[in-house]
């Protein structure tokens, strides 16, 4: 899958390019308006990131540019704006979705990941790790074919860990991605512990393998033993 | 007391002033008038008993020739001769009290012959027969004086003032975040003119001044947000790389760190944000639907925390205030609400026409209350909360006038949102 990234913070581009290569997409990275719409033009992305504040133009023109000239890539916008400001002046207008720095990188996969699913012409709404199934249509999750009985926010959790396999995912990360950015709530860390250690109780009581290793002070890591 | 009421009550004291002093002068004068007439109705008297002496013929009426004694004087006694003029105070048979009197000696001659009359009579006393009547005057005076002062101090001062209660108006009006100047109108008082140029000038610098700062602590933080998020992504990508224990420890400790200045920054970013927002008119929240929404997002957290929720929602409350905000200060209150909770602690959540009351367990604050409202404020310092969030919810209510209170009595916070214009009930 190929991914245009407009970001015009070499170092930032190219820490999210790095990552996006390790996730198995091909990622190219543009560091200008110009350069990002000259690619456009040439080669035909499954998706672009885009940053707002470039050097020479903005971001949301680009993607105005993008829709008029009837390009069908997916756009996630990547900004310093603030959500309220996305939700407020309905700036994401005509992208896919939203991403405000900073962000975890896992977020960005697991919102790439998100959107691919809901684009993809054959409908694979079934994410499997091991023996673990997800329904992402009903929201169910099978191990073993045995209906797990998850809350929604441990769901939520489980999606997150397989989209983000065998990755260490801090507990800021999973706390951002369960609760949103709006909550001061830096103790929600403690609550992240509390949803990490329910589900696994209830993949092993539903008579599963404990994939989720904790990463002692850090986050966990949902990988299977043997890889 | 407003100031032409203290122009009018100075002059109503000076004008009693001067309408005593003029009662005075005219009580003097009235009873210096009085004696002189008495006293020329006796020489009047006087010169017609003398010329009854000289013609020997009666002129004056009997009842008058009483009042004059006529005593045939000795010649050598020049001494004596003198017309003598005496006011003093007698007893008075007929009136039986003590009036003034006037008692006039004149020697006239007649016939060669040295007379001396003598008569008196009791001088009128202005005591007596004007007093009532000065008081009254000047009373009526004084009275009709300060009523036109009155009536006229309001309408002149109304018009004079006008350019200067408009200036008060508009100082009033004036918040330092709004977009445009101060708007005051123009006068042809001098003074007035003066001090609207003044203010013009002043505020218009506190504005610049304001917003230079806000637009510097705004792109400040904005522009932090590009850096942070380099920094967050290169410990993220190091941490899954091999690495020591000891290695690992310090890259999560800068992690965590890094997170704690990224929250901070995207908090103020937001204040800087809220600051000079512009509230759409007709911004309505349902918060019938959205506390029971919030309080169900965050039901898993209160929870883990073995927290009992109550909740009382009225129906079809809506309140101006945009759907986001709304979303951020019911969050930012509600995880307020779980975090400074105890263990086994309570929250009611309640909502009706008129406010949104949200109480909940917890320790003492250790902050006076008034200040939490303030920015990196902590009721409790030993929790890691960057103290922001209520800061977020004040400005929040204000932008839309709703009125936000906070008090801890009992072991329970509670936090009041009065709502600014009465809530919609549904038609």
């Amino acid at each position: 899958m190929k991914i245009l990234l407009v970001e015009d913070h070499t170092e930032l581009a190219r820490s999210i390019a790095g990552y996006l290569g390790q996730e198995h997409y091909i990622c190219e990275v543009a560091g200008t308006f110009d350069e990002a719409r000259e690619k456009l033009a040439l080669f035909s992305y499954d998706m672009v990131l885009l940053d707002i504040m470039l050097p020479d133009g903005n971001g949301i023109s680009l993607l105005k540019l993008l829709r008029k000239e009837g390009i069908e890539s997916s756009v996630i916008i990547i900004s310093a704006q603030n959500a309220l400001d996305f939700k407020l002046t309905g700036l994401s207008e005509g992208a896919d979705d939203y991403i405000t720095k900073p962000f975890p990188l896992p977020e960005l996969h697991a919102r790439i990941k998100a959107i691919m699913r809901r684009r993809s012409a054959h409908k694979n709404n079934v994410l499997t790790f091991k023996d673990i199934t997800a329904d992402l249509e009903s929201m169910e999750c099978r191990i073993n074919g045995k209906l797990l009985n998850l809350t929604r926010k441990e769901t939520n959790l489980l999606l997150y860990f397989i989209n983000n396999k065998g990755r260490m995912l801090t507990r800021q990360a999973i706390a951002a991605h369960l609760w949103g950015d709006y909550t001061d709530n830096l103790d929600s860390v403690d609550f992240v512990y509390q949803h990490v250690k329910n589900l696994r109780k209830k993949i092993t009581d539903a008579g599963g393998k404990d994939y989720i290793s904790t990463v002692y002070g850090f986050g966990y890591k949902l990988s299977a033993p043997d890889q | 007391m407003k100031l032409n009421y203290r122009y009018t009550l100075a002059y109503a004291v000076l004008t009693f002033f001067v309408l005593s002093i003029g009662f005075a002068i005219v009580y003097a004068a009235l009873s210096r008038s009085v004696t002189q007439a008495t006293i020329g109705q006796l020489e009047h008297l006087h010169e017609l008993a003398a010329s009854q002496l000289r013609s020997g013929r009666p002129t004056l009426p009997d009842s008058l020739r009483l009042q004059v004694q006529v005593v045939p004087v000795v010649a050598t006694d020049t001494a004596r001769r003198v017309r003598t003029v005496q006011v003093r105070a007698e007893w008075d048979t007929a009136l039986q009290a003590r009036v003034a009197m006037v008692r006039l000696t004149t020697y006239p001659v007649v016939g060669g012959r040295l007379y001396r009359l003598a008569s008196r009579a009791a001088v009128v006393e202005p005591r007596d027969a004007y007093l009532t009547g000065l008081v009254l005057v000047f009373a009526w005076t004084f009275v009709f004086l300060l009523a036109l002062v009155v009536i006229l101090s309001e309408l002149i001062s109304w018009r004079i003032l006008r350019p200067f209660n408009a200036t008060l108006h508009g100082i009033q009006q004036f918040a330092l975040s709004q977009p445009h100047a101060i708007d005051l109108p123009a006068t042809r008082t001098a003074e007035f003119n003066e001090l609207n140029e003044f203010l013009v000038k002043m505020t218009a610098r506190a504005q610049s001044d304001y917003r230079g700062l806000q637009e510097f602590s705004e792109n400040a933080s904005h522009e932090l947000q590009t850096p942070i998020a380099s920094i967050k992504a290169k410990l993220e990508l190091l941490m899954d790389s091999e690495l020591s224990e000891k290695q690992f420890r310090t890259l999560t400790t800068m992690h965590d760190e890094l997170e704690r200045l990224a929250k901070i920054n995207q908090a103020l970013t937001l204040l800087a944000k809220l600051e000079h927002f512009e509230p759409g008119p007709d911004a309505l929240a349902d918060l019938s639907q959205l506390v029971p929404a919030t309080e169900a997002a965050f039901a898993d957290l209160a929870e883990m925390k073995g927290l009992t929720t109550t909740q009382h929602i009225a129906p079809g409350v809506r309140v101006p205030l945009d759907a986001s905000l709304a979303q951020l200060l019911l969050n930012n209150l509600l995880s307020n609400a779980i975090r400074h909770n105890v263990p086994g602690g309570e929250i009611q959540v309640q909502l009706s026409a008129t406010e949104l009351l949200l109480a909940n367990t917890g320790h003492a604050p250790t902050a006076p209350v008034s200040e939490l409202f303030g920015r990196f404020k902590k009721g409790n310092s030993a929790l890691d909360s960057i103290g922001i969030g209520l800061a977020i919810v004040k400005r929040i209510s204000e932008l839309y006038g709703h009125h936000i209170s906070y008090d801890y009595a009992d072991g329970w916070h509670r936090i009041r949102l009065t709502f600014a214009a009465a809530a919609a009930q549904p038609g």
